[in-house]
């Protein structure tokens, strides 16, 4: 029986991905992009794709590529491709965002880089797709968390598409639309598919799998996981009608926007009684930081999921509704992605680090990588920053958010220097430490020196000596 | 048969820890059956509390270290299997 192994270059894209929050947690706290500028101008465009493609789609290919070959029992297919893919991401969304620079005036560049930078994007994502498709559908029959996989990454591509699309239109190259018009209409059901389907559908999937394992819970049935999947399917799929409407002529409105919502709203209520049931089930009663901290993520989920439609129907305004797509970003996926990275970090370590004393001995444990209580002080710090950006963006109070994202910032930015600290075992004494040579990079695992017992699959026959 | 080794065997795998809970893999029912011969040819099943999990290969190993540094045992065959497939009611209370 194959095993899955440690997916090499993982560390890699969590480091890129939290550059590029911190970057625009910084660019929020100088007052670049919205409430300062509008929600469409470039801007805002730029910050906001230095969070959706920078930190959360990073973040979680990174996370993909290490849990989905365990997920399935499978090692990774394509694994060579995992660093082209990273590199090819970080340029294109460098380009894209060079493109939105100029559009904003800051620099004197060709507005082609818009195009060329999807295009990188649309590259580095077909060859993460290629690489997690081809995993997903060696092993036999297709899950149901795979299932949910695989419709994220369908939003993905109609992510990836729609926004090339909407880059040649910026670019002054959108002749060959006619009189079909994709902006602005388009970009609630871009959004829609980017950070619902392709980040909040895939987390929701693999949640599911994952807290199991993390809580030593039982796992919920599929006939109780497969609702999340319809209504969440059938929202995303009225999401792709609405994004290709304009080729038939038709404009979706506000009505289709909360016909949407409605349907991820249900499948987000089978979704917390599900996690809510894992919790209550579960057999690691002492709670670790990373479940704990996501709590406060579950909390910003159902507060934006359910005030979101009723804002589109009062037509409460920019403010109001870029208060909870905020807490939706930040709060949910961005909390839920930060507490997770914690515990993928502590865990891949160990592996790199304590394997070889497995029943030899005293090792540490995972959880022992961890500096606590002082992680959970920074998540606090964090989710502070996110509850008060989100009151501030809905006041339409631009300094308070400035302050609000400082704090953000400060969170984050200990959380990162906590997990460098897990990779360079900090937290452990000296004399539990390997030598020097032989600990974790901090960029990239040691993937090959471990493969051998990975991938040993033959019976064991070892007398005693 | 050789009941007094299988309880030997079992006794030392106490000392091998799940390095996320802390517990043995006896006490996490992750060994389904330890079976020894009078010469002292011992076989163990054992799993996972998830397939592929990159931790399975270690634990193999590490369960056929510890079974195999018994006095008495003479080889150790250690099957990995996920039928039945583990789940979190196969825990030991504590």
């Amino acid at each position: 029986m194959p095993m899955a192994s440690l997916s090499r270059w993982t560390m890699s894209y969590f480091a890129a991905a939290l550059a590029f929050l911190v970057a625009a947690e910084a660019l929020a706290v100088a007052g670049i992009g919205y409430p300062a500028a509008g929600l469409v101008e470039p801007a805002t465009l730029l910050l906001v794709h230095f969070v959706a493609i920078g930190w959360l789609s990073l973040a979680m290919a990174g996370a993909l590529l290490q849990f989905v070959p365990v997920l399935v029992s499978s090692p990774l297919a394509f694994p060579r491709l995992a660093l082209p893919a990273l590199a090819m991401l970080a340029a294109g969304l460098a380009l894209l965002c060079a493109g939105f620079a100029t559009l904003a005036g800051w620099i004197e560049a060709p507005l082609d880089l818009l195009p060329l930078g999807a295009a990188f994007l649309l590259c580095g994502f077909s060859l993460l797709g290629l690489m997690l498709v081809a995993t997903l559908l060696s092993a036999r029959p297709v899950a149901l968390f795979a299932r949910f996989v695989l419709t994220g990454l369908a939003c993905l591509a109609a992510t990836a598409l729609s926004g090339a699309g909407f880059s040649t239109l910026l670019s002054g190259h959108g002749d060959w639309l006619g009189t079909v018009t994709l902006l602005p209409d388009g970009l609630p059901f871009h959004a829609l598919l980017g950070l619902g389907g392709w980040l909040g559908l895939i987390a929701v999937g693999v949640s599911y799998r994952l807290f199991v394992m993390f809580m030593m819970a039982p796992e919920p049935p599929s006939r109780r996981v497969r609702p999340v999947l319809l209504l969440a399917g059938l929202g995303f799929g009225l999401a792709l009608v609405g994004l290709a409407a304009p080729f038939a002529g038709i404009e979706p409105g506000a009505l289709w926007i909360t016909a949407i919502l409605a349907a991820l709203i249900l499948a987000s209520l089978f979704y917390a009684r599900d996690i809510l049931t894992l919790y209550r089930a579960r057999r690691r009663k002492a709670l670790e930081i990373n479940m704990l901290a996501s709590i406060p993520a579950f909390g910003a989920l159902g507060l934006g999921l359910t005030l979101l439609p009723v804002a589109v129907i009062a037509h409460a305004g920019d403010g109001a509704i870029a208060a909870l797509v905020f807490l939706i970003a930040f709060g949910w996926l961005g909390g839920l992605t930060m507490a997770q990275l914690v515990k993928i970090v502590s865990f891949v370590t160990w592996l790199e680090t304590y394997t070889p004393r497995l029943g030899r001995g005293p090792a540490p444990r995972v959880g022992d990588l961890v500096a606590m209580p002082r992680t959970g002080w920074w998540f606090l710090l964090y989710y502070g920053g996110v509850g008060l950006a989100a009151a501030t963006l809905a006041i339409a109070a631009s300094t308070g958010f400035r302050l609000a994202m400082a704090l953000c910032l400060a969170g984050t930015a200990g959380i990162v220097t906590e997990l460098i600290g897990i990779r360079r075992l900090s937290q452990i004494k000296a004399s539990d430490r390997p030598p020097a040579h032989e600990r974790p990079r901090l960029l990239a695992a040691r993937a090959e020196e471990r493969k051998p017992a990975h991938v040993e699959t033959g019976r064991i026959a070892r007398p005693r000596a | 048969m050789n009941a007094g080794l299988e309880r030997l065997v079992e006794i030392a795998l106490r000392d091998v820890l799940d390095p996320e809970i802390g517990r043995s893999v006896v006490d996490l029912g992750l060994i389904y059956a330890i079976a020894a011969t009078p010469d002292g040819r011992v076989s163990i099943t054992m799993t996972t509390t998830t397939r592929g999990c990159p931790l399975a290969g270690f634990l193999k190993e590490a369960v056929a270290m510890a079974a195999g540094a018994v006095e008495g045992v003479t080889a150790v065959e250690v099957t990995l299997t996920y039928e039945p497939a583990w789940e979190p009611a196969m825990i030991a209370a504590e």
